[in-house]
């Protein structure tokens, strides 16, 4: 009898696959579907929006999913989605990845990124050469830069990585990380790096601001502190946009839900509460 | 197919079987209809173990596909016999990952194989059976937890640890993944190898108490040459984990494109190299075929293991 | 009853050597497998032990949360159970019918070898990579994004290849005097499958569908790349098409993307509800066995 339950499942899904066709194909001005891909750092803000936009709009369907930044751009491209959630400007060149043409980068978030160390570590500040230096490989020991004598545990990113593209840019001045070594080791995710550093003494990483925990120390860069408060009076530099990225003519829904996420009302609401800064704040 | 001689010959013979006795007149009597369901039965299995085939196939030449234009820029040799794995500079070499991931699983199954078969043969033989029926729903259990929480603890318990008793400042590496992974297929291994034990007729065991064997003996001469096939299988199964798992891998590896030359040196795997950055890679990029190529790697390791396996087991004899 | 003429025994010997060695080994079996078991039950401790006395019942039930504590894991524990009994319904008839096949119909020769190997090979590839073939079935081939239905369907191609070896390796254990009585009393080939096979095999088959129940319900990688990591955010939603994140995707979301200040909690007591779950599978599934071992004492 199995058969006939796996012959009904199959006719299921097709009847439900031809029922979506046809709804969407008959969208009203404001029901249709919104498929999010990309960044993984933007997920808990697209998420919390995707939230609160059903329930101004509850026709319209928010599927969200994330991988890597330069994911949202591709699958925009593909078209298998409306959005794509993307640490920098897809629009341009960055290091490693080249612009996408015919794509409008939405911004929708400021994010700040910090140095952090293992609660043991002594130092709570480090110049713009000496973050290059420990993470090219040339310091590999902790008292070259005022710290005790042990060897620094160097936790980085994968390549391709939001938060490494950007960190390289605006802390590392765009140069080079190491890519091997017996103290070196690369994480998948902002969790992973912040158990990372939490648990491996003298290790030494970097993170979205918003996930710096009290059981491990942000470094000062050149003697700024990376608060919310200096990023937006400029002197903290190492901070980006996230950006939302869709074709030249995205669906009515699509540009509905990226209006939601750039009104004054959750830029200044959840987005707050989840650690970014409003993009209104840098102008 | 239809025989209407044969079908209505034993309406007389009232000791044959009810269910060819009673011919109801259609052209689709009881016989035919059980021939029938029979062949169809038979079909709808070869179809199934076809359709099995099929997406193995489809996946290899899904991989095979994509992965074979990295040698558009990327020379064999340098493919195969370059550590060289960087990404940023165009340089693709997988040597690296390819001796971590044989390395990874053999020393996996060098811990993992002796202890499933002692604690399957402790499960089958040695205990009694209200503890038989406590142990093996948690044996179960623990091939249902999700390999995050393994990598989890595997990095918050175990490489702290590792750390201690070493001295050694990170931990990563074979030693830590090869140890995350043991525990990984031990419950799978041994779940397996204990209902093949479980299974040995048990007049053979009785045969050899009955010669005087002791239960030493009837162990290892007797049920674990019986149940040979069935553990091979379980070895099979618990190296195919080992080779593919990825999520618990990925965490307490290092992911460093470095060769091994020590079991506590960051290191990196096919799996956590290609879950590692196949989010971040763009379509169309020789990184990118480059990726589907390792995958297309793994799906041949484990093949050639299998097919290795199966040989060695064809000449300790037929079981 | 041992004969005690050691003395003028010429293998005398050779006897102590093998009650010592039958000892040692008793002795080693016990202990490793005594060591194994205090393992497995530490390993559950640990993970029970902080997440298990915070659940509540909100928490199973309730809506999860981005920004404020006591966000629930309702949509996906919906999920977890949705993608799993559909992928069972589609794992079970095609992986036993495979498994039926090879035990039972297929002529042993080198084609069936081959089989056999395709079978073992698709066991071997990992979850990654049956997620990238669900992409490019379902995302590009069939353009339905990322959905309950694509999850399922990726996760039963995932489970397909256990459970027709388990199977084929039950059926196989039964012995051929059990069959033969079958035929002996006029049953043919399929009644004899149905009614005999299956039923005699049916605690290693019932093995198997735990481990897989136990693997997809805990399977994340597959799900990312095919469900997407949202839910469709209401309870008892039955569409196939909505997204499809289960518990373990949540519960690897949480862990590394989160921002949720009891972000920690909320991976403790997920770990802690999944094990408690599987556990229950495992459980159910055997009370049948039981009560059938039971009538047929």
């Amino acid at each position: 009898m199995k058969w006939f339950k796996k012959l009904a499942v199959v006719t299921l899904a097709a009847a439900f696959t031809l029922s979506a066709v046809t709804s969407a194909g008959a969208a009203s001005k404001l029901s249709g579907k919104v498929v999010i891909n990309g960044s993984s750092a933007l997920l808990p803000l697209t998420l919390q929006a995707a939230n609160e936009f059903k329930k101004l709009h509850p026709k319209v369907k928010i599927s969200a999913s994330a991988a890597g930044s330069v994911t949202g751009p591709q699958a925009v491209r593909k078209g298998i989605a409306d959005i794509g959630a993307c640490d920098w400007d897809a629009s341009t060149d960055v290091p490693g990845f080249k612009k996408f043409t015919g794509q409008v980068a939405n911004k929708v978030a400021v994010i700040p990124f910090a140095a952090v160390v293992n609660s043991n570590v002594k130092v709570d500040n480090l110049t713009t050469k000496q973050l290059q230096d420990i993470f090219s490989g040339k310091v590999t020991n902790w008292k070259d830069v005022g710290g005790s004598d042990a060897e620094i545990v160097v936790v980085n990113r994968s390549f391709g990585s939001g938060t490494r593209v950007n960190f390289q840019l605006k802390a590392l001045k765009g140069s080079d990380f190491m890519s091997k070594g017996s103290n070196y080791k690369e994480v998948k995710s902002s969790g992973d790096m912040k158990t990372a550093v939490e648990s491996t003494p003298n290790a030494i990483g970097y993170m979205d601001l918003a996930y710096v925990t009290s059981k491990m120390t942000a470094l000062k860069i050149d003697g700024v502190a990376p608060t919310e408060a200096n990023v937006i009076n400029k002197k903290y530099d190492v901070w980006s946009y996230g950006y939302y990225m869709t074709s030249e003519k995205p669906s009515d829904a699509t540009k509905e839900f990226i209006k939601y996420v750039q009104s004054a009302k959750f830029q200044n609401g959840s987005l707050k509460k989840l650690k970014f800064i409003p993009i209104s704040a840098m102008k | 197919m239809l025989n209407p001689s044969t079908a209505g010959q034993p309406a007389a013979a009232g000791e044959l079987g009810s269910s060819l006795k009673s011919r109801s007149g259609k052209p689709f009597d009881r016989k035919s209809r059980l021939f029938f369901t029979n062949r169809l039965f038979r079909y709808i299995c070869i179809g199934c173990a076809a359709f099995v085939c099929l997406i193995l196939l489809a996946i290899l030449g899904l991989m095979f596909r994509t992965g074979i234009l990295t040698f558009r820029d990327v020379s064999l040799s340098e493919f195969f016999f370059s550590a060289e794995w960087v990404p940023e500079n165009e340089q693709y070499g997988a040597l690296s990952f390819i001796f971590g991931t044989l390395a990874l699983t053999l020393l996996t199954l060098a811990i993992s194989v002796p202890i499933s078969i002692f604690v399957a043969v402790f499960l089958a033989v040695m205990t009694p059976g209200w503890l038989k029926n406590l142990l093996r729903p948690v044996m179960d259990l623990l091939v249902g937890i999700p390999s995050v929480v393994y990598g989890y603890l595997g990095l918050t318990i175990l490489i702290p640890l590792i750390r201690d008793l070493t001295g050694s400042s990170m931990g990563d590496g074979l030693l830590a993944a090869s140890l995350v992974l043991t525990v990984m297929v031990l419950p799978t291994i041994s779940r397996i190898s204990d209902d093949a034990i479980s299974a040995v007729p048990k007049r053979y065991v009785d045969a050899s108490y009955a010669l005087g064997g002791t239960r030493f003996q009837t162990i290892f001469k007797v049920m674990l040459p019986a149940a040979k096939s069935g553990i091979m299988y379980a070895v099979i199964l618990g190296m195919a984990r080992a080779i593919g798992e990825t999520m618990a891998v990925v965490m307490v590896i290092g992911n460093t494109p470095q060769l091994a030359d020590s079991l506590l040196k960051p290191t990196s795997v096919l799996t956590s190299n290609i879950v590692m950055q196949i989010p971040n890679v763009p379509f169309d990029s020789t990184w990118n075929y480059a990726l589907y190529m390792m995958g297309f790697l793994l799906l041949v390791i484990s093949l050639l293991m299998i097919v290795a396996v199966r040989l060695f087991q064809r000449k300790g004899g037929r079981v | 009853m041992r004969p005690t003429t050691a003395e003028r025994n010429p293998f005398s010997s050779g006897r102590s050597m093998n009650r010592l060695r039958n000892h040692i080994f008793t002795a080693l079996v016990w202990s490793i497998g005594i060591t194994v078991i205090l393992f497995i039950f530490g390993l559950l401790f640990l993970i029970l032990k902080d997440g298990l006395p915070k659940l509540s019942l909100e928490f199973l039930y309730g809506l999860p949360s981005e920004i404020e504590e006591g966000g629930g894991i309702g949509p996906m524990l919906f999920n977890s159970f949705y993608i799993l009994i559909i992928s069972l319904i589609i794992a079970i008839p095609l992986g036993m019918a495979a498994g039926i096949y090879l035990a039972e119909f297929a002529p042993d020769n080198k084609w069936i070898g081959f089989v056999r190997i395709c079978v073992e090979g698709l066991a071997s590839v990992p979850s990654l990579i049956f997620g990238l073939f669900g992409i490019a079935l379902f995302v590009e081939l069939f353009e339905v994004g990322l959905t309950i239905l694509g999850a399922a369907v990726s996760l039963a191609f995932l489970n397909l290849p256990v459970l027709t070896r388990v199977t084929e390796e039950s059926i196989r254990a039964v012995p051929q005097d059990i069959k033969n009585a079958s035929f002996a009393l006029g049953g043919t080939h399929l009644q004899t499958i149905i009614r005999v096979l299956i039923p005699v095999a049916q605690n290693g088959i019932i093995t198997g569908i735990c481990l897989v129940a136990g693997r997809a319900f805990g399977e994340s990688a597959v799900i990312i790349l095919t469900g997407g990591v949202s839910t469709s955010g209401e309870m008892w939603d039955f569409n196939l098409l909505s997204p499809g994140a289960n518990l373990a995707v949540h519960l690897w979301y949480v862990q590394s993307e989160a921002i949720v200040p009891d972000a920690a909690d909320i991976a403790q007591k997920a770990a802690a509800v999944l094990v408690c779950i599987v556990l229950t599978i495992n459980l159910l599934f055997r009370i049948p066995l039981w009560l059938s071992s039971r009538r047929l004492k």
